[in-house]
């Protein structure tokens, strides 16, 4: 990756004149979206290349003086979770936690319509993202910007992305759609995008964890899921050296998942395959059995999956 | 991945004015403070107008479900007291609300609906959304937190208990829900009797619970079914009532639900009123006034009325369309300051400055006027400010007689076309309205043979009985129309009234005639009467004078009123906005096509000479990506990487070829690794390929077409 990286940068830009004369007639239209973001409407930005310079440009330009909001759909681990977090924890200041994301919108919405003085601007970069792009979560959004204190400037890059709407979410976006085409490279976007020329070590994301899971069997998906939990639960224990063998043998028989010790031991060689876990012998010679994945990343995963059962 | 930008404390301005963002473009061109208030305005005069008119078309429907849920409840009432019919008792009254497809309006619907049945019937009502019940015991729990909220606002009574009440949302089922009902209105019995005496005069006593389901559609059936099987067995003490809101056709109802429990439901239908005639009575209370001074031109109207009738059928995207337009035309016409009533038109074309008299010089209606006059007076008009402002103000009074004309005219125009057969000139109103605005109405073939029509089938005395309801329209209208310039109209009511007389004179003849052979059979009568009709037919000289009479209505008031207003008259560009792509590219963009342009044909966004090209052939110099993008066209539906990645060096290499040094092929064989790395997962990105797991480095495309 970083190879790559720096063999691009050698290679030179082409057209960066004409690039740059195109950015400078969508500037040109920073203020209009000012007023149409003001008029109720939401802006969407559709074409060739990447928004984010653009995005960008607009935040510093426009909005230095209002409280506003970027999130990056194309982070591989970001979920609504998260955006109405940040919502509720840095622009709204309320500390506390809630039971699910429903209960969570209802409050901003709630705060939103009390208090008319709050204003907030969201930008997202790439709304159809992986994370971002199911039903759920566009609907939580789509609830969000229908308020009228809440302005959403979004992006859109595939090109089955207008899919994800359906009559009753385009009325709460109430879409103006703009059409801004830049040519200029998906350089962070792509940067999380597992390409197969380029093997990607580092830590797992989220949305690979959810995509090799969803190929699965739902056995072998519960045997994960109780490694998951289990670890879950020894999170605070620093010492924890991750479950051994024979435990997790037991636990998974008693949920009736695997029958014999050969079947469990093929899926955990699967896991392997694919880096979900990692084995580790120990200093009695046990096998103990580990997820790579932090904490966090591990607990959104599991809140994802009990949503969906 | 989100971060919170606040501004600093020392920097903060209390709050942009909207008005800021106007008109930064065009800075000193005129005063963006006066546009931008009469936006908002006029916008708001609209939004105040259309809520009214839905209301009022709402009016029958919700009337009818008012008296349905009385009637519903009052026999629960009379069940509950009778012992006999314990088993009936168990059914629960049901509206169904067939609500059309247009999902985007039916919030309003159900806002207002709910608004009438607090009014009216019980101050109980909860709303659900699909979206908010996945399972029962969130709709539980979601419909007592409204219910009792619900309680609470109407009451407003200090409310010790009612605090405990919210708080404890987690323990919700029937039962306490049946406590609470017990509890309230028991309070409410207990109440002092003033009390008592205001709120049984508006709801009924022991008022039914209503429960709105927006969405019947996207319910999960077993969370329905749960839900209508439990309310069911505590019907007698919890007087349920439902509202289904459906999307579809009442058949849903029964697919939904097994026939168990539907049996439990009492379904009455209602039908709303289809969104057609909806929108129909939006144009014409909007568009067709001469109240409202922004007026949309020929090809948005033909926009937007595309929009509702092939997409989405909404009347809510109709009308933020509209709403785009007026922004859109304040915003960038200069001069749609004097966009206004007539009142304040004196006192702005006034305080106009130079550059916006130059600004109307400018427009192209107002130099074909300056073209026709004299020179000494052209002279005037080009130079002196004052003058040319007392030409502007009458030519916007003439603007405006020429509207007040032009709708009360195509009123009557509408009532004659409409009864054609076949309707030559369109059924409705709106499509007269655009044949109308987009060309001369009398040199098309439809008028043509429209006239035709009315000239010689329609000479019945049908048509004048016809004509005569058309007069009576007339007249009210036109008494509505306050300051007709032209005394024209009333020339046509005593023209009709003549006729009328005429016509009547006859029947009293024919009647008269009857009456001398009341005594005859009816053979006789039958022959009397085909003579009498024989005897008319031959009448010449009324079916000329009809005849005469319709030529001369239809000549008079088209040649003077009809007029192309972009053609015929001046200063149209202040009232008529007429740029239909942007609103087209805003409100109905196509992303695809737009991704397809600028991969096949860079050259449309980059003008480089370089990047022009014949279509189809790869010209090699394009970006790298579009380079990709058309070798992958090339392919079937799985493609080789490795083949993929020959064929892109190739071509780059051939690109670089004159200039390129054969020393560091090796470096330059690495960048273009990597350039096309790039460009393959810009391609992924966009969702034109995905990684394959059929055969090893091979992807899959995801679109069709190409080769």
């Amino acid at each position: 990756q970083q190879t790559l990286h720096d063999l691009l940068k050698k290679a030179p830009l082409a057209y960066a004149a004409e690039i740059q004369e195109l950015n400078q007639q969508h500037e040109s239209l920073f203020s209009k979206w000012m007023l149409q973001l003001h008029l109720g409407f939401n802006i969407v930005l559709y074409g060739l290349g990447s928004k984010r310079d653009l995005l960008e440009k607009f935040r510093t330009s426009m909005l230095q003086d209002s409280v506003h909001l970027v999130v990056n759909g194309y982070f591989p681990s970001i979920t609504v979770r998260s955006i109405l977090n940040s919502i509720t924890e840095e622009v709204l200041d309320h500390i506390g936690t809630f039971r699910s994301p429903l209960d969570q919108l209802e409050f901003i919405i709630r705060r939103f319509k009390e208090d008319s003085s709050l204003e907030l601007y969201v930008l997202i970069h790439n709304l159809d993202s992986q994370m971002l792009r199911g039903e759920r979560s566009q609907q939580i959004l789509a609830q969000l910007s229908s308020l009228p204190s809440i302005y959403l400037i979004a992006s859109v890059d595939h090109i089955n992305a207008p899919l994800m709407w359906d009559q009753a979410k385009l009325s709460l976006y109430n879409w103006l759609w703009y059409e801004t085409t830049t040519f200029s490279p998906y350089v962070e976007e792509t940067s999380y995008e597992n390409s197969l020329l380029v093997q990607q070590s580092g830590s797992l994301a989220s949305s690979s964890l959810t995509h090799v899971l969803h190929s699965l069997t739902l056995n072998a998906r519960g045997i994960f899921r109780l490694l998951a939990q289990y670890q879950l639960e020894n999170k605070d224990n620093p010492s924890y050296p991750g479950l051994p063998f024979h435990d997790f043998y037991q636990q998974c028989r008693e949920a009736f998942l695997v029958n014999s010790d050969l079947t469990l031991r093929a899926q955990l060689t699967e896991f392997r395959d694919h880096k979900l876990i990692r084995t580790k012998r120990g200093a009695d010679g046990v096998e103990y059995l580990l997820i790579p994945v932090d904490d966090s990343t591990l607990a959104d995963f599991l809140e994802k999956e009990d949503e969906d059962v | 991945g989100c971060f919170v930008f606040k501004p600093s404390p020392k920097k903060r301005r209390v709050s942009w004015k909207t008005a800021n963002y106007f008109g930064e473009r065009n800075d000193d061109s005129d005063d963006t403070e006066l546009r931008f208030a009469t936006c908002q305005s006029l916008w708001n005069q609209i939004k105040s107008e259309t809520e009214q008119i839905q209301e009022d078309l709402n009016k029958q429907l919700f009337d009818n479900l008012v008296s349905f849920l009385r009637q519903s409840h009052s026999k629960l009432q009379e069940k509950t007291t009778e012992w006999t019919c314990q088993t009936k008792t168990r059914e629960i009254p049901t509206a169904a609300l067939v609500l059309g497809v247009n999902v985007t309006d039916h919030d309003l619907t159900f806002r207002s609906l709910s608004e009438v049945l607090q009014n009216n019937i019980t101050p109980y009502i909860a709303l659900l959304e699909a979206k908010d019940c996945p399972g029962i015991k969130n709709l539980m729990q979601k419909l007592m937190g409204q219910l009792m909220n619900c309680s609470i606002d109407v009451d407003s009574l200090e409310d010790e208990d009612y605090v405990q009440v919210s708080q404890s949302r987690i323990r919700c089922s029937m039962t306490s829900l049946i406590n609470w009902y017990e509890s309230v209105t028991k309070k409410k019995d207990s109440e002092t009797p003033s009390k008592k005496r205001t709120t049984s005069s508006r709801h009924l006593q022991s008022p039914p619970v209503v429960v709105i389901f927006k969405d019947m559609e996207s319910f999960t059936t077993k969370v329905l079914q749960d839900f209508i099987v439990i309310s069911s067995q505590h019907i007698r003490e919890l007087p349920l009532v439902l509202i289904f809101g459906i999307a579809t056709s009442p058949m849903i109802i029964h697919s939904l639900l097994p026939h168990s429990v539907s049996s439990l439901l009492c379904i009455e239908l209602f039908q709303s009123l289809s969104c057609k005639e909806h929108l129909s009575t939006i144009i014409d209370k909007l568009l067709l006034t001469a109240q409202l001074p922004f007026k949309l031109g020929e090809k948005v109207l033909q926009v937007l009325i595309n929009i509702f009738l092939y997409h989405d059928f909404s009347v809510q995207n109709f009308i933020k369309g509209f709403q785009l337009c007026i922004v859109e035309h304040f915003c960038s016409q200069p001069l749609s300051v004097l966009c206004c009533q007539l009142v304040d038109v004196k006192k702005r074309v006034n305080s106009l400055s130079h550059d916006q008299c130059e600004n109307i010089r400018r427009l192209p209606s107002f130099r074909r006027y300056v073209e026709r006059q004299v020179s000494e007076k052209q002279i005037t008009l080009l130079t002196e400010d004052n003058f040319l402002k007392e030409i502007i103000q009458k030519l916007l009074e003439d603007l405006h007689v020429y509207h007040e004309n032009y709708v009360s005219v195509l009123r009557c125009l509408h009532v004659f076309t409409s009864s054609l057969p076949k309707y030559p000139l369109g059924k409705q109103i709106r499509e007269l309205h655009c044949a109308c605005l987009e060309n001369r109405v009398w040199e098309t073939e439809e008028y043509e043979s429209s006239l035709q029509l009315a000239r010689r089938l329609l000479n019945k005395s049908d048509l004048v009985t016809m004509l005569q309801q058309c007069v009576e329209i007339f007249v009210s209208s036109s008494g509505k129309e306050f300051d007709k310039t032209v005394e024209k109209l009333k020339e046509f009511l005593t023209q009709f009234q003549t006729l009328e007389e005429a016509f009547q004179e006859r029947d009293v003849s024919v009647s008269s005639q009857k009456e001398l052979q009341k005594k005859t059979d009816l053979y006789h009568l039958q022959k009397t009467l085909l003579e009498l009709k024989e005897s008319r037919r031959s009448k010449k000289l009324t079916k000329f004078e009809m005849l005469r009479f319709e030529v001369v209505a239809y000549i008079d008031s088209l040649v003077r009123n009809y007029l192309v207003p972009a053609d015929h008259k001046t200063l149209h560009e202040i009232v008529y906005f007429n740029t239909a792509s942007v609103l087209r590219e805003h409100l109905n963009a196509a992303p695809r096509i737009a991704l397809h342009t600028a991969l096949n044909n860079p050259y449309c966004y980059l003008k480089n000479e370089a990047l022009k090209s014949d279509g189809g052939s790869i010209s090699n110099k394009a970006p790298d990506i579009c380079i990709a993008y058309k070798l992958h066209l090339e392919c079937g539906r799985l493609i080789n990487l490795v083949d993929w990645l020959e064929a892109f060096s190739t071509v780059v290499m051939s690109a670089e070829g004159p200039n390129a040094d054969v020393a560091s092929s090796d470096q330059v064989d690495d960048i273009i690794h990597a350039r096309f790395i790039r460009a393959v997962s810009e391609l992924e990105l966009l969702g034109f390929i995905k990684p394959s797991k059929q055969k090893t480095d091979h992807v899959a495309r995801l679109t069709w077409g190409g080769c």
